[in-house]
């Protein structure tokens, strides 16, 4: 573990971001400067806050480089981590976009065989079809997620993650009238 | 093909009969979609919940509120624009957020991308300090001030900051602005003695009544409701004032029964006194104020309009 | 009128409101009702990881309010409920701490430090009884703090801090958490780094959202909820998934610890805690009165006191904190959970919130009306009846009485809720995921939110396996925006004087702290190499 580098590169990687926050992003995406004059009165500029979030970076950063790059018993990343977070990032990812387009395209499905379209933003507040996206998605990730913990697909873990979705489906549909289940916000 | 004529039928009628006939029979296509423009649990957000309660009950309309918050309602206004207009989705904000924010704001809004409803209150906008503090009238801070005393001025929005430079600038004396969030941000400042005086927007109403806090000024055209002997800031020679209401807007181009069935429908629950938001409105705001129709599409050009000049005359 | 009789009338207030139901032709008042259904929902929501008290008060607010309706009259039995949920999920948040490693609010995180290593090792109901006598031990001195001091003591600090102080002191809050969290100031640093930076995009002053690259999605900023659920809870819940992904792919099978030993709580014990507790709550007491400063930073110093007096003390065969201590557990819950009596003298008397809680106490009065927090509330007036005192008192008495709950039934309803341990956590991990963004996106209604939410988690998950502590990222979060406000404001009321954080003694006492605990943790990092 001695010979481990992570605390160097972690510190080189954070110097190098902080610089590129402080040069580029900070003046390139703020609307006023450090400090600024209005009113015959000088007062602090948008780009103050996050200059200072900067400085606490690079003096982080530095630190690490300068001080604590030969400290014992610094973590490592292995490859494998990133594999399983990249799983998991997958699984998350299609599941959401799941949830957020499953109702929209049922009812497009459903517009092709009548002839009254429909708009499913203005459905999202009648059942079925504000259950549709938060259903299938949520179904789809808590399947998934489980599902790649354990190495296989199982027909209790369906069973659990269609249970548990209905839970939440009562615990904040049911009683509430004004919170809205994903994705019936965005559309 | 008789839906096409129905159709053609229902649109001759429009041109017939005068909207408000129409007005009376809209009704929303769908759940609509309400955007308030403050924090959640804050009296305008209550207000707001409670109007959409009210209209649910009244009307059978389906109300989905959500906050949409930050930048004086530049974020509100922004992400309302580009919403459907058939009536579906509306929001709350001030006209302040119309005004003088779009006018300072390179955002690229103006009061044409969006159709007022109605206003529902107005503000009691005073200029406020601890009586304590021993001031029995704005001369006497001025008095202070010349004095030598370096005092704090409190503003919850940039267009009040301006307001506060330039009644400086009439009568003499510098004040150092400080920007706080809210008007409750104003009255805490002013309370735990952080504040020498600051702008409030009704919430001092219940100070000045037990005596606590003294109304130095009306920032409004007219006298407060409150202390109407406080000077106006006309009086103090200030020829722009911080009038300013609750409006409900939606996107630009929404059809004269839509806009005319929600604005009559907002107008008369904030007016009934013996409703909650109307209860709320007298409480908190000195009652309802309700201007819609052309009118309010003049109020919002106009003060749109004139930000420029505020803008200019504070640069100076 | 005197001291005693506005103390009575506030007692009457409570219990001989508007009656509920009548048991034996007593009757009960709606406000005692209201204080136990808080408690209780407070307790279940506190022992769900994911959820926590503020969630649970953003939600029930709205809806108590269109309940009880706008009269002086709902303001005892909202603000009831809103204590019994406050109480219910201080306790109920040590339970996912203990039993999972989910901390379901940043102050519980420095519960999962020892809680979860008692119950790897079979300790859990254990754990669970310290946690819960020693938060409710805490609640309790605090409380008593309150209400005897709440007067005096809350002028008396406001009367020293001006704005350039406050600033400072936010600052020296910061330093101290980036060098005392995680044993490595630049990694604290880096992380408080991270959350200012997190917390500074899309907000500010100009009308331009800063940082946000002309987005619409970054144009309102994070929102509070993604930043902390998302560092938190889902960044644990990936950690968490990825061990047991890691044991299934070792060994075959999934482990479920069982539960063995004496799990009860005896004199002993107490005896052995009690210097811990007594610490941590004189510690929470004295955070919590100041306006600001929330129970996180009680916690911390809390743990870190308990842990220096522990390493002179314990035997040769006592696990180390971080190892499963109860005195661990009893020090961070103690100085935590006694943070939020304290904490409503300056909500009380100044209108300040120091936390979460606090906010939505405020927000209930002010929605309410009839009850303006702020100096005004402590005028014992003597011809007239101040309406505002006796809503006061009736608060502490609301407290009083929800304090008398947690020492009776809230230890078993507390354990109760443990029941949880028995679901596999494969299972559960993922469940608890949705909630948590299910919870997130019902308040903030758009998939940007739960996006944020998982980008936070990912980053919490990085940060977590190169050994940065996420604790600093979430209080840098929650400062972040106070601390820019009252520096802009210092500066514009002391007329733009660059030197407003050294120029007055106390303002300058605190910075050159801020400056020399950095480097005292710093050398003394040094010489531990």
């Amino acid at each position: 573990m001695g010979a481990s580098r992570s605390n160097l590169i972690l510190g080189l990687l954070i110097v190098a971001f902080s610089l590129l926050l402080l040069f580029v992003w900070v003046p390139l995406d703020t609307e006023t400067g450090l400090i600024e004059k209005v009113r015959r009165q000088v007062t602090i500029g948008d780009a103050l806050a996050p200059t200072v979030a900067g400085l606490f970076l690079l003096i982080g950063g530095t630190i690490l480089v300068l001080f604590e790059r030969k400290a014992p018993q610094q973590p490592t990343v292995g490859l494998s981590s990133l594999g399983f977070i990249g799983a998991v990032a997958l699984v998350l990812i299609v599941s959401l976009f799941a949830m957020r387009y499953a109702g929209p395209a049922l009812v497009a499905i459903a517009n092709l065989a009548s002839d009254t379209p429909q708009e499913y933003r203005l459905l999202r507040d009648a059942i079925p079809w504000k259950y549709t996206g938060y259903f299938l998605g949520g179904s789809a990730m808590l399947v998934g997620l489980i599902s790649l913990v354990e190495g296989r697909i199982r027909a209790v873990t369906v069973a659990v993650a269609i249970a548990a979705v209905v839970v939440l489906i009562i615990l904040y549909d049911l009683p509430f009238d004004d919170l809205l289940l994903p994705p019936n916000g965005d559309v | 093909m008789a839906r096409t004529i129905s159709k053609l039928f229902a649109c001759a009628c429009a041109t017939l009969f005068a909207t408000g006939a129409l007005a009376a029979d809209w009704t929303p296509p769908g759940p609509i979609k309400l955007m308030i423009g403050f924090r959640a649990g804050g009296g305008a957000d209550t207000q707001a919940r409670l109007i959409a309660e009210a209209l649910e009950e009244n009307k059978g309309w389906k109300f989905i509120p959500e906050q949409v918050t930050g930048k004086g309602g530049i974020n509100l206004a922004a992400a309302l624009k580009d919403q459907p207009n058939d009536g579906t989705a509306i929001g709350m904000v001030v006209t302040e957020t119309l005004g003088y924010n779009m006018a300072a704001s390179n955002s690229g809004l103006t009061p044409q991308d969006f159709t007022g409803l109605t206003t529902t209150a107005g503000f009691q906008m005073g200029v406020v300090a601890l009586s304590s503090k021993g001031w029995k009238s704005f001369d006497d801070v001025v008095a202070a001030a010349k004095g030598g005393a370096e005092l704090r001025f409190g503003a919850m929005s940039p267009r009040l900051a301006d307001l506060a430079y330039l009644v400086g600038k009439a009568q003499g004396v510098d004040f150092n602005i400080v920007s706080v969030r809210g008007g409750k941000g104003v009255m805490d400042g002013v309370n735990a003695g952080d504040l020498d005086l600051g702008f409030m927007a009704g919430i001092q109403a219940k100070g000045v009544a037990a005596g606590d806090l003294v109304n130095l000024a009306s920032a409004l055209s007219t006298p407060l409701v409150q202390t109407p002997d406080a000077p106006t800031f006309k009086d103090l020679g200030v020829e722009f004032n911080a009038d300013g209401y609750f409006v409900f807007i939606g996107p630009a181009g929404m059809p004269a029964e839509a806009r005319d069935a929600l604005a009559s429908a907002i107008a008369e629950i904030v007016a009934d006194e013996n409703s909650k938001a109307g209860g709320i409105v007298k409480k908190a705001f000195g009652g309802a104020a309700t201007i819609s129709g052309d009118e309010l599409t003049a109020l919002l050009d106009g003060d749109f309009a004139n930000a420029g000049k505020l803008l200019e005359a504070a640069s100076e | 009128m005197g001291t005693l009789d506005y103390v009575w009338l506030g007692v009457q207030a409570v219990f001989q409101g508007p009656e509920a139901f009548s048991v034996l032709g007593l009757g009960i008042s709606i406000t005692l009702v209201m204080i136990l259904s808080g408690f209780l929902l407070g307790i279940a929501v506190g022992a769900t990881p994911g959820l926590a008290g503020p969630i649970a008060m953003a939600i029930a607010l709205p809806i108590l309010i269109s309940t009880f309706g706008y009269t002086p009259d709902a303001l005892l039995p909202v603000m009831g409920f809103l204590i019994g949920v406050m109480k219910g999920a201080t306790v109920g948040g040590a339970v996912p701490a203990i039993l999972f490693n989910t901390p379901g609010t940043p102050d519980a995180f420095m519960t999962t430090l020892d809680g979860y290593p008692m119950t790897k090792k079979g300790q859990a109901k254990k754990a669970l009884r310290v946690a819960h006598f020693s938060s409710v031990s805490g609640d309790t001195f605090s409380d008593i703090v309150l209400f005897v001091c709440a007067p005096f003591l809350a002028l008396l600090v406001e009367s020293y801090l001006d704005l350039p102080e406050k600033t400072a002191l936010l600052i020296l809050s910061l330093s101290f958490i980036a060098a005392v969290i995680g044993g490595s100031p630049a990694k604290g640093l880096i992380s408080v780094g991270l959350g200012l930076l997190a917390v500074f995009i899309g907000t500010g002053e100009d009308f331009y959202p800063r940082l946000s690259m002309g987005t619409p999605q970054l144009s309102q900023g994070f929102p509070i909820a993604t930043a902390i659920l998302g560092i938190l809870i889902v960044s644990a819940v990936f950690k968490e998934l990825e061990d047991l992904w890691v044991e299934k792919r070792r060994s075959g099978k999934i482990e479920l610890t069982s539960q063995s030993g004496d799990q009860r709580l005896h004199m002993a014990d107490i005896r052995r805690l009690f210097p811990y507790i007594a610490r941590s709550s004189v510690i929470g007491t004295a955070i919590g009165a100041l306006p600001g400063i929330g129970s996180t930073l009680a916690a911390t110093l809390g743990y870190t006191i308990g842990r220096g007096r522990y390493e002179k003390r314990k035997g040769a065969d006592d696990p180390d904190f971080g190892e499963g201590a109860p005195e661990g557990v009893a020090s961070t819950e103690a100085a935590n959970s006694s943070v939020s009596g304290a904490n409503l003298i300056p909500v009380l008397s100044l209108g300040i919130p120091g936390n979460a809680a606090a906010v939505f106490l405020i927000l209930a009065a002010e929605s309410i009306g009839g009850f303006n927090p702020g100096p005004s509330v402590f005028r014992f007036t003597a011809d007239t009846v101040n309406p505002e005192l006796v809503v006061a008192f009736g608060l502490f008495t609301s407290m009083f009485i929800a304090n008398v709950l947690n020492w009776t039934i809230g230890g078993v309803f507390m354990r109760s809720m443990g029941v949880m341990v028995r679901v596999p956590k494969q299972f559960l991990l993922p469940i608890v995921l949705l909630l948590t963004l299910t919870a997130v996106y019902v308040q903030e209604a758009r998939m940007a939110a739960i996006w944020f939410t998982l980008g936070f988690g990912v980053l919490g998950y990085f940060m977590r396996s190169v050994g940065i502590s996420p604790l600093p990222f979430v209080i840098a979060f929650i400062l972040g925006g106070k601390l820019e406000e009252s520096a802009r404001q210092a500066f514009s009321a002391t007329g733009g004087d660059p030197f407003f954080l050294f120029n007055n003694p106390i303002a300058l006492a605190f910075m050159l702290l801020s400056v020399g605990v950095i480097v005292v943790t710093a050398r003394n990092a040094r010489k531990a190499e």
